[in-house]
């Protein structure tokens, strides 16, 4: 049986319900929303617009069920970019060179100062990696969701996610360890 | 199955240091005029059912044989009536508990329905079939004892 499991969410509804407002909420989980809408969509501009009918979805309809929020919401946001994609496949060869095509990729973390170049290094080498591996690292890391969760999200047996985080990281490490040694 | 991985827990570590770009300002202004409670959209198929509502309900009181419009209007009469009406509950999901204002704990249940009316032309024997989805939400309080 549940129901302790649920009763321990009620509370915590409570909270969500009366004490913040949306502007909180987003203030404390839009980066990390638009980090994991940019594994999913074409530009930032898209993972905006996924990110907005993901959080407005989840505040008017979701943010009252029991469950973890960050889960809820990255799931909202992984369905609202292949909505997105849905509509994206439909848009004629013509529109899409109309449009340009793939914007310009723009930094998915805060810019570094320009002494911090680990942290640059660290960026460029994530952005590398294979999509498969990044998706599941932003989730794990960032997203900080559970190798169960990250299966569900993305549909793959959760030993999946779980070596497929550990190629990322292995890839990672290995990228950063060359870049010490050439200085 | 879950716990991270203890040889790269200093690079994970060091990977939480990177903060995610903040989402733009026009983003969070868009949010703020989708989340303003009068700004609040309605799906589509609210804007037809007022209209449908007063529809089916004019024709219910028209069909009725003592009605004094039918004297009064007979031209109304001879034109399509309503002849079956029914809901089809295509799914329903247990959403789990709530909390209500008072401090109650309730049961929340989201149904989905087909509602479909069907009219009639008694004179040329034509009819039409209006459907429409509808979405209803129980609250059911509980008591745990």
């Amino acid at each position: 049986m549940t129901l302790p499991c649920q009763l321990t969410a009620i509370p915590r509804m409570e909270a969500l319900s009366n004490d913040e407002s949306w502007q909180h909420w987003f203030q404390l989980y839009g980066p990390k929303l638009l980090l994991c809408a940019r594994q999913w969509t074409r530009s930032s501009a898209d993972a905006e617009d996924v990110v907005q009918e993901a959080f407005v979805r989840f505040w008017r309809h979701q943010r009252h069920l029991p469950g973890e929020p960050l889960a809820l919401l990255i799931t909202s946001v992984r369905r609202a970019a292949l909505d997105l994609a849905r509509r994206d496949t439909r848009r004629s060869a013509r529109e899409e060179r109309a449009d340009g095509g793939l914007d310009e990729p723009s930094p998915a973390f805060i810019s570094p100062s320009d002494h911090d170049e680990r942290r640059a290094t660290m960026e460029a080498a994530l952005a590398r990696l294979p999509v498969e591996q990044r998706e599941v690292l932003v989730l794990k890391i960032w997203g900080e969701l559970t190798f169960e969760e990250i299966a569900a999200q993305l549909d793959l047996p959760p030993n999946t996610a779980a070596s497929r985080y550990r190629y990322a990281l292995t890839a990672l490490r290995k990228e950063l360890t060359a870049a010490d040694c050439h200085g | 199955m879950d716990n991270s991985l203890d040889e790269f827990a200093e690079l994970e570590a060091e990977l939480k240091t990177l903060r995610p770009v903040v989402p733009s300002r026009e983003l969070a202004a868009r949010l703020a005029t989708g989340l303003t409670p009068n700004r609040r959209s309605q799906p589509w198929w609210a804007w037809t059912a007022l209209p449908a509502a007063a529809a089916l309900t004019l024709g219910i009181f028209l069909a009725r044989p003592s009605a004094p419009v039918v004297v009064a209007n007979p031209a109304v009469v001879t034109t399509f009536r309503p002849v079956a009406a029914e809901n089809v509950l295509y799914s329903a999901r247990d959403e789990g508990y709530v909390t209500l204002e008072d401090g109650t704990p309730a049961r929340r249940v989201r149904s989905n329905y087909v509602d479909t009316i069907t009219w009639k032309n008694p004179r040329s024997n034509a009819s039409l079939r209006w459907t429409v989805p509808r979405e209803e939400v129980r609250v059911v309080p509980v008591s745990f004892q």
